[in-house]
């Protein structure tokens, strides 16, 4: 294995990461169908059909759930590369490799068999069951997450009664999050180029430590630092943010076709 | 003459290091001051204890003849009128940017202080066009570059339309387009009632943005006095490291002398 | 670990959030005691940090990597409850932001790797570092075998969750409908994982911090066994989850209960001698009392001789009827305290 191999991968990581973040900044500033409606709309109606997705018992209803997902994203211009890629690939063959022995593993009526293993109706179905209820969750949440900027997100949860410390904190977190990555990415950028020669793995080991460390470190020094920035504008341990989301008749239709669509779904896959 | 600042024999412990030591010294509403010093010289402390971050161990501070101490701070009427009126630019400005977006974060401190919404709102909107900031509003602070976000910093605090400006390292790894951009806006506030207290190590701006210089060392004030004064001081500057020295030989004479740019006078021609 | 949307079934998602939503409510409350407005930017630091920690390659013996979550670390350097708010908003903004976990098994998640796990990974810390000096060696294995011990018993427990969907949740033909391996499959597939590489990669990163911190951050470790909650409780909480799962021994001891028999005990000609040898070779009466006879179907209970119907194997029937039962009694003297508390503060 190489010495910079497990370097390589997670500088990766971390540039998949950023990635992410640029293209959820992009769709949200398209004109689309989801991006019109108030964030708070979106929030509660995408999270509705997740939950409609695992309260369905048929798979025809989790089908349905999912085109109907799949139209959502295409009205709201998200790229179906993006989603297919993003989602779809990666949930068939993660979750896929999960749930194909359940095909054999599970007792019922043998529809197939070679060797001495045999497939069961029932397996297939529950391989499917979890797979389509998967895909269809996920689609749905990573539009939610496409087409709404963060601050959105925070502020709609806001409006549903998390409270304020809590969003606080959520606003922090994520914004550190790309600063801390970048530090990291340096770090480790810096080792890379440094290192001649064959490492072994106790000293990958010390590395991949001490770059923690020295992360650890420089967190908490931030912390101290941000609570002096905080405290030097105003800060006295209450936290005070800006509301400003007004609901508009369409976004009342919107919601209530969300909850007719859950409704429908789970009745019908009951 | 309306003191903003009066300092006698100020001391302050870090973790048992001394970073200020009997440090006195007065400022005057409107002057424009700058802190001369290496790092680790202990501006950074100084206008930490100037914002009321931390509190001198041993020694006084006033603020407007006031005294300032964790007690004095402690109602929040007097702790929110002290904020507004005394304003800390940070030298990172990652630590000071710790809001979502660009206008949330301009936006902070007037909510903080329990300003109207709709004084909010207008007040950051005026500002965001006064730094020409109004067209990244919406960003992210990973997505400025580093003129943004010294740019965002400052008008996160001058929002807030402070009496006194305190900036650690306005310039510092900026690019020079940047850099004048900050010094420009410095140098507006000549002669009007903001106090500007600037801690710097580049001397380049220095004639600029100040009324009087202190050079610090090691926690103390080692001199004072107007720009032209301190900085044809060569050797004050090389001993409080502001400058580097250059050794070369003439005909089997070593000799050295403090470099200084645009400022060298001593008696051989040389060309660098 | 992290769980995605499909794998449990809406009570089980809906009960995990139950559990979740409690500590982070009592999370929040603690916190807010303690340290004030800093703990704003601390908590959420350290969130961002524990999310870039996850992504680490962490190079393990035999040429693999592993991935670890930094729950010891948190725990240790934190405390328990600013860990539990610490890892939970790391892992919503995983779920949230990167889509990494589902949102219906958001309080599954945050209850195995942020409550379990830091409580976990605090209690044996706590119970092998001792009073040992800060600086020690001890210490730093105490916090590798923390992090190992942590994260297995966050594994267990998705185990679990993943384990009984089949049992519970299956329609009529037999299909299950959400994850669909028993807990036979469904334990050692996971914990095989977990007790290797994942273990391993939280135990290395786990000593390899605090060993950095011994060296460049003494301060930080002092202050966090200061200021962290009464470690005698957290000791507490150990020795009671310890003793939870040795509980299926009771199933070896045989017989019943003296005194405690039912009315079918009675009733049961095979039980007599039985019951004869323990009361002193005094005989039973020959037919079952009518009084007990008529008390005996006032109540049923839901778990009846601890063995709740659904699950076939005795010894995890036990288990989970301890768990239930001390997770019952938490629940009611925690409310209890609360209730006493705020009758307290209002007569102050």
């Amino acid at each position: 294995m190489s010495r910079t191999n497990f370097i390589e991968r997670t500088l990766n990581r971390f540039a998949r990461a950023m990635a992410k973040a640029l293209v959820s900044e992009r769709t949200a500033a398209k004109p689309g169908l989801l991006q019109a409606l108030d964030p708070r709309v979106r929030l509660i109606g995408l999270l509705v059909l997740v939950i409609s997705v695992i309260l369905c018992r048929r798979l025809e209803a989790i089908a349905a759930l999912w085109l109907l997902a799949v139209v959502i994203a295409i009205a709201s211009r998200v790229s179906m590369a993006t989603l297919a890629l993003r989602v779809w690939l990666l949930v068939f063959v993660f979750t896929g490799l999960i749930a194909f022995p359940a095909i054999f593993l599970t007792p019922g009526d043998a529809i197939l068999s070679f060797a001495n293993l045999s497939a069961s109706a029932q397996g297939l179905r529950t391989a499917a069951l979890l797979i389509l209820r998967v895909e269809t969750a996920a689609t749905l949440t990573t539009i939610l997450v496409l087409c709404t900027p963060w601050t959105h997100i925070l502020k709609s949860l806001r409006n549903l009664g998390v409270p304020v410390e809590v969003i606080a904190i959520l606003a922090m977190t994520h914004r550190y999050i790309f600063l801390l990555v970048d530090t990291a990415s340096q770090m480790f950028e810096a080792r890379q180029s440094r290192a001649i020669g064959r490492v072994n793995t106790s000293e990958q080991r010390n590395l991949t430590s001490r770059t923690a460390g020295v992360l650890l470190g420089k967190s908490i020094e931030l912390s101290h630092e941000v609570y002096a920035a905080m405290v030097s504008r105003g800060f006295r341990g209450e936290v005070r943010l800006l509301t400003d989301f007004r609901m508009r008749f369409r976004d009342y239709c919107a919601l209530a076709i969300f909850f007719c669509a859950a409704g429908f779904a789970v009745w019908m896959g009951r | 003459m309306n003191l903003a600042f009066e300092l006698k024999n100020v001391k302050f412990d870090y973790e048992g290091i001394p970073a200020v030591q009997g440090l006195s010294m007065q400022i005057a509403q409107g002057e424009r001051i700058v802190l001369l010093g290496a790092n680790g010289s202990g501006k950074s402390t100084l206008l930490r204890l100037l914002d009321g971050l931390c509190f001198p161990t041993a020694g006084s501070l006033e603020f407007a003849g006031r005294q300032l101490t964790e007690k004095s701070l402690q109602n929040e009427t007097s702790a929110f009128e002290f904020r507004r009126r005394v304003g800390l630019v940070f030298q990172n400005p990652d630590v000071q940017l710790f809001n979502p977006t660009v206008f949330d974060e301009v936006a902070y401190g007037p909510l903080q202080l329990g300003w109207s919404r709709e004084e909010v709102l207008r007040r950051v909107d005026e500002m965001l066009a006064f730094m020409s900031l109004a067209n990244i509003k919406d960003r992210p602070p990973f997505r400025l570059s580093g003129g943004e976000k010294k740019k965002v910093a400052l008008a996160s605090v001058l929002v807030l339309d402070p009496e006194v400006l305190l900036l650690d390292e306005p310039t510092a790894t900026l690019d020079p387009r940047s850099q004048s951009q900050i010094v420009d806006l410095i140098q507006q506030w000549k002669g009007t009632a903001k106090t500007v207290i600037t801690a710097t190590h580049q001397l380049e701006i220095v004639e600029d943005i100040a009324d009087r210089l202190f050079v610090l060392e090691a926690g103390s004030v080692i001199a004072s006095g107007t720009p032209h004064e301190i900085l044809s001081n060569g050797e004050l500057l090389l001993r409080a490291n502001l400058v580097h020295a250059h050794r070369h030989s003439h005909g089997g004479v070593v000799h050295s002398h403090p470099h200084l740019h645009g400022h060298s006078h001593h008696d051989h021609d040389h060309e660098h | 670990m992290h769980i995605p949307d499909g794998y449990l079934s809406p009570s089980t998602c809906a009960t995990l959030y139950a559990a979740a939503c409690a500590s982070w409510y009592a999370a929040l409350k603690r916190i807010k005691r303690s340290i004030g407005g800093r703990t704003i930017p601390l908590i959420s630091v350290f969130a961002a940090f524990c999310f870039v920690v996850m992504m680490f390659n962490i190079p393990l013996p035999g040429g693999t990597t592993g991935h670890a979550v930094g729950v010891a670390v948190a725990a240790i350097v934190l405390g328990p409850w600013a860990s539990v708010l610490a890892l939970s908003i790391t892992i919503t903004i995983q779920a949230l932001f990167f889509g990494d976990g589902g949102i219906t098994t958001l309080g599954a998640n945050c209850f195995n790797m942020a409550v379990v796990g830091s409580f976990v990974a605090y209690g044996v810390y706590r119970l092998i570092a001792a009073r040992s000096d800060v600086s020690s060696q001890r210490r730093t294995i105490a916090a590798a075998i923390a992090g190992y011990v942590a994260i297995n018993a966050s594994a267990l427990l998705a185990s679990v969750e993943f384990g009984i969907q089949p049992l519970l949740f299956h329609d009529s033909t037999g299909t299950p409908l959400y994850a669909p391996y028993p807990l036979r499959v469904a334990i050692p597939a996971m914990m095989i994982g977990h007790l290797t590489f994942a273990g391993l990669a939280e135990a290395v990163l786990s000593a390899g911090m605090i060993a950095y911190l011994q060296h460049a951050n003494v301060g930080l470790l002092r202050q966090s066994q200061s200021a962290s909650a009464s470690t005698s409780t957290s000791r507490l909480w150990w020795v009671i989850a310890v003793l939870m799962l040795l509980t299926p021994l009771g199933i070896l001891a045989a017989g019943t209960a003296w005194g405690e028999w039912t009315a079918r005990d009675l009733a049961n000609s095979h039980a007599s001698p039985v019951i004869e040898a323990a009361s002193k070779s005094q005989l039973p009466p020959g037919s079952v009392p009518a009084g007990i006879e008529r008390l005996s179907t006032i109540w049923t209970a839901p778990f009846p001789a601890y063995a709740p119907t659904f699950i076939k194997s005795a010894a995890v029937g036990y288990s989970l009827s301890a768990m239930f039962g001390v997770g019952l009694c938490a629940v009611l003297s925690l409310a209890s305290a609360a209730v006493f508390r705020k009758r307290r503060e209002s007569h102050a």
